[in-house]
């Protein structure tokens, strides 16, 4: 009905473009992270349960030395294990003709003909066993698309020590590696580590296991499948006699737990970041908006005076802020669309799923809306209820400078006396409109907090790189051997070509008990001067590896409620199961994995083994041919299991995980940049407009355009500055939140933070103040202040 | 009941339409009874308004004058419905307006009163005739709004906003604002204001003929004396008070008035 004022409202929708750029962009962004965050955490949440349902993930893995298929069936008696599947298992090494290194590969048994098993694969290419060969195999897709193997390919394989030539009918899939780690590495290397899977009745007879398995998957009912502990004790109770080396149930899988955690960790993200963000778009917009209005006070009192209700009134803000809610959360869709699409394809990159959907959410997508449309809607009727409370004949007469006495600062002579006219000008001015200042330097401050925490962060991934890899495993090849051999290993191992050094190792896997805690580990044996590997603690010093008892790292001590001088009981899971307790000398430092360390003769002692040795890591010349001669022997030694390069591991590393973090950080550094920036340059820019007739009063007086935009710069930098510095003690909290609650047991974050964080931050802070006013002043330069002042309102 | 001769822009009038009830000019319309203001602003209190007995008549052409800062303003307001008096009831009809809902406040703003502020209070993202429009379309019978600019003569400006023109058009849009709404009351602050004086005449021809043929009130605050002489009753205030009230038997017309 009122359509004139449609008119007024789309002419100053345009008017303020400049403005209202601002504010949408800043509504935008927290909109679109509130969406893509979320979106993006539901997607992969989605993603791992459907995998799960389609492959029929296991509930539990058991693996034993070996025993008759028969008997493992009958654990189906048990109530509450639903379904069972015993199949073979077997690490292998993989015989490329063109590889580098020597590569590791999982061999597992699948039935002959395709029914659909506990942990079943999903076909990428060509097709299932056929009746045709017994010695056909399923790779890995990912690996064979690595190594450009397709069905219908030859490969090589050294099954129980004999060099097995292999036809390829297809590439597969399965839920039981959407985040594929070889042993010994912590990242996705399709490079050097693929999944093989083989007919049941060729691994039998290639291993020698005719009718036997080593490994045992199976279903729980469903009220038991958060709570397996009691069932799977019972049935690792029923199995003792087959040597059962270890049980894990589905949490503790290691893909599905990296995933766990990792869809944890984005939870923990996407479940505060937008809020930050939110609140900051919502404070500024409230603000802007309320001021946006009392801009109109005038008119206000003069269309109340015409004869227009309040309601009408209110109708007309409400309407001119719904254009601006509805603009900002529109906008926040499709960029939140696109960044959750974007988003879920990298993490398409670390995990394999068969599809990683980007759906759209509508309850996210509408709470979004609704936040953006709340927080537009109430600031202008917060406006709105101030200047239609008033009289008309009040709100028309101009603004009586209510505020117009000293302000506290003036208070202090010794401050006072000494600022200049135009600093103080500024004091005075941003101390009068409080909550402007406020909200100003809130939004800068959080800007500044996300910016340093994204530093940080960076800062702490790079230190956790550095710190575990020069400083605590420094070897340069690590290989581990089929069986505990004597020492005679090491000495084979010296004599490898490019050895310059070499150290033996002796890893036990074992149980860890205190009580009612458990936890399953490694303790690591280390020669008495062993320097490829070197615990450390938090200040980077070394540990020498006690002559007896355990150094054990912080973050299993936390876990398992110990500190030094306490007892640890474990019990090794191979070999004889003897139940031990040793002392905890110290803690380590470390932030990958739990390792837990001992000195190698007194480790040997505990589990009773003279000489044994697992593995030895090396130090090598790491030229071409010195090491393709070495990579050429190590695949001809039948005692080597696993035979890990770290410097592959580091370059996988970095590309795979430490790439993706950086890509997140590096995500919500923009945005805090983008929020910081958008909040002063608003701020300033609704200063401006509220100031047009002072800035042209100054103008025609005779000031320049640079002086006066002087005036507004000086607002900005001190925005900028106390909401940076009040930033800095935010960013560390909310790092240390952060930190707290990605804490895995695979990761952990240091909390890094060298001076340059904070400088790198106030730099920024001072850039976007930079930014911000070259807009506040070419607002100053192209503006009409001739016009300002010839209306009288 | 008014219509318009495009050959007669040289002066704006209505034609005259006779007056339908001769006797109207002795109703009471509105009724200031012992109507008070005090403005407070901290510890300093400014009495704008003492104690103020005034009756205004329909079809009246009222005219009020004083000295700046004597509470002409402050009056009109509260006839207008603009603002409340401290103490003291206005009556318009049987209705008390200092003690009225906000709603009943509004429609008296609405359907009553058309006001013309001394400060114009255009809406400068609006064009003069959107500013006239905004008046329009708040009431159910108002005068055609190119018409309305007519009547002021600004045809012609009728696409400009507030900034492009001079204070005297501005003025005269807000003039041309108020009367369009076709007001039972016109109130008129310094409507003259920034008018030279051949345009000044005119304005003053328009509410004169306003309140001859349609048979409107009008009130007008103004320091100018001379205008006093064309109205029905001068009133003079000083320092919230009206200190003098005189009638005119024979208010002369515009055209003769020494400005
Ligand atoms: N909202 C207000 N707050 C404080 N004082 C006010 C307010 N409105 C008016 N006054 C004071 O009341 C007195 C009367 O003001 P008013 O505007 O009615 O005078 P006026 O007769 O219209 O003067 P002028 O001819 O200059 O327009 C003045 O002293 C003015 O300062
Ligand atoms: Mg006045």
């Amino acid at each position: 009905m009122v359509r004139v004022l449609d008119r007024k409202l789309l002419r100053e929708l345009r008017h303020q473009k400049g403005l209202l750029l601002a504010i949408t962009t800043l509504v935008a962004v927290g909109v679109m992270c509130f969406v893509y965050m979320r979106s993006a955490h539901r997607n992969l949440k989605n993603a791992q349960s459907n995998y799960n349902t389609q492959c029929r993930m296991a509930d539990f893995w058991i693996d034993l030395k070996k025993a008759p298929i028969a008997e493992l069936q009958d654990l189906a008696e048990l109530r509450g294990i639903t379904e069972l599947r015993p199949r073979i298992q077997f690490l292998c090494t993989v015989d490329l003709p063109d590889a580098k290194e020597p590569i590791n590969g999982l061999v597992l048994s699948m039935p002959d003909r395709r029914t659909p098993v506990i942990n079943d694969v999903i076909l990428k290419r060509g097709d299932y066993f056929t009746d045709q060969r017994r010695d056909e195999v399923l790779v890995n897709n990912a690996f064979a698309k690595k190594h450009g193997i397709k069905p219908g390919d030859i490969i090589h394989l050294i099954l129980n020590n004999r060099r097995q030539e292999l036809h390829v009918v297809g590439t597969a899939i399965s839920s039981e590696f959407t985040y594929l780690v070889g042993p010994g590495a912590i990242s996705p290397d399709p490079e050097h580590f693929g999944v093989f899977y083989l007919k049941q009745t060729y691994a039998e007879e290639v291993f020698d296991f005719d009718g036997a398995a080593n490994q045992l998957v199976g279903l729980l009912a469903p009220e038991l499948r958060e709570h397996p502990d009691a069932i799977l004790r019972a049935a690792e109770a029923r199995l003792k006699t087959y040597g059962v080396f270890s049980v894990t149930p589905l949490k503790d899988q290691q893909s599905h737990r990296f995933l766990s955690d990792e869809i944890r960790g984005i939870g923990t993200f996407a479940g505060m970041m937008p809020i930050v963000f939110l609140a900051v778009a919502a404070l500024v917009l409230n603000v802007l908006l309320l001021r946006l209005i009392d801009q109109q006070r005038v008119v206000i009192g003069t269309l109340k005076g015409l004869g227009y209700s309040n309601a009408e009134l209110f109708l007309h803000f409400t309407k001119f802020s719904s254009v601006i809610g509805l603009a900002g959360g529109l906008v926040g869709w499709a960029m939140g669309y696109q960044m959750s699409a974007w988003v879920t394809q990298i993490y398409q990159t670390m995990f394999e799923f068969p599809e990683l959907k980007n759906n759209v959410y509508p309850e996210l997508y509408l709470i979004g809306m609704a936040i953006s449309l709340t927080c537009s809607v109430a600031g202008s009727f917060r406006g709105a209820r101030a200047a239609l409370s008033l009289q008309p004949a009040e709100a028309m007469r101009s603004k009586p400078p209510a505020e117009g006495g000293r302000v506290w600062i003036e208070r202090i002579p010794m401050l006072w006396s000494r600022l200049s006219s135009g600093w103080r000008m500024v004091l005075r001015n941003m101390i009068r409109h409080k909550a402007r200042t406020i909200v100003g330097v809130f939004a800068a401050s959080m800007g500044a907090a996300i910016l340093s925490c994204g530093f940080i962060l960076q800062t702490s991934m790079g230190y956790l790189i550095s710190f575990q890899f020069s400083k605590i495993d420094r070897s340069d090849v690590d290989l581990t051997f089929k069986d505990e051999r004597g020492v005679d290993a090491l000495f084979d191992a010296r004599r490898l070509p490019a050895v310059d050094h070499a150290e033996p190792i002796l890893d036990v896997a074992c149980e860890f008990f205190n009580g009612p805690y458990r936890r399953k580990g490694v303790i690591r044996g280390l020669m008495p001067d062993a320097r490829l590997t070197t615990p450390r603690d938090i200040h980077e010093d070394r540990i020498l590896p006690p002559e007896s008892g355990v150094v054990i790292p912080r973050k299993l001590a936390e876990l398992m409620h110990l500190q030094p001088g306490d007892m640890l009981e474990f019990e090794p899971i191979k070999g004889v199961r003897k139940h031990c307790r040793v002392p905890i000398i110290r803690l380590a430092d470390s932030y990958m994995g739990l390792m837990v360390y001992a000195n190698i003769d007194y480790l040997r002692g505990l589990i009773g083994e003279e000489q044994a040795v697992s593995g030895v890591q090396l130090e090598v010349d790491e030229r071409p041919e010195a090491m393709r001669e070495l990579t050429r022997t190590v695949k001809r030694l039948p005692a080597v299991q696993t035979y890990v390069s770290r410097k592959s591991m580091i370059h996988n590393l970095n590309s795979t995980l430490v790439e993706m973090q950086n890509v997140f950080i590096g995500i919500m550094v923009i945005f805090a940049g983008v929020i910081f920036f958008a909040s002063l340059l608003n701020m300033s820019l609704i200063g401006l407009a509220e100031r047009r007739r002072e800035v042209a009063t100054f103008l025609v007086q005779g000031y320049s355009e640079w002086q006066v935009g002087g005036f507004f710069f000086r607002e900005t930098m001190v925005t900028a500055i106390v909401g940076t510095l009040l930033g800095f003690p935010l960013g560390y909290l909310l790092v240390f939140w952060l930190t707290k609650n990605y804490d895995t047991e695979m990761f952990r974050f240091p909390l890094r933070t060298p001076p340059v964080v904070w400088v790198k931050t106030f730099m920024w802070g001072l850039g976007f103040a930079f930014a911000a006013h070259v807009f506040v002043q070419r607002e100053i330069s192209r503006m009409d202040w001739r016009d300002a002042l010839s209306v009288k309102e | 009941m008014y219509c318009f001769d495009p050959s007669r822009t040289d002066r704006f009038e209505l034609d005259f339409v006779p007056m339908t009830q001769e006797n109207s000019a002795h109703e009471l319309l509105l009724h200031l009874d012992g109507v008070g203001k005090t403005f407070r602003m901290g510890e300093v209190s400014v009495h704008a308004l003492k104690t103020v007995n005034l009756e205004i008549y329909h079809g009246e052409f009222l005219v009020m004058v004083g000295p700046s800062g004597s509470g002409k303003t402050t009056m009109l307001n509260i006839i207008g419905g603009l603002d409340q008096p401290s103490f003291g009831k206005v009556w318009y009809g049987d209705e008390d307006l200092s003690n009225v809902s906000q709603r009943e406040l509004t429609r008296y703003r609405r359907e009553t009163v058309g006001f013309v502020f001394q400060f114009y209070n255009l809406v400068p993202t609006l064009t003069a005739r959107e500013n006239v429009m905004v008046a329009t379309e708040l009431v159910k019978n108002p005068i055609d709004v190119d018409e309305a600019l007519r009547l002021v003569g600004l045809s012609e400006r009728s696409n400009h906003f507030p900034s492009q023109m001079s204070g005297g058009e501005q003025q005269r849009v807000a003039i041309a604002r108020a009367l369009a709404k076709n007001p039972e009351l016109l109130l008129c602050d310094e409507p003259t204001g920034a008018l030279d004086f051949e345009t000044g005449k005119k304005v003053l021809r328009l509410l004169v003929d306003l309140k001859n043929t349609l048979g409107k009130t009008v009130l007008i605050i103004t320091h100018n004396a001379a205008i006093a002489e064309a109205a029905d009753r001068v009133v003079r205030l000083r320092s919230g008070e009206i200190v003098e009230t005189h009638s005119n038997p024979h208010p002369k017309p515009p055209e003769d008035i020494e400005w």
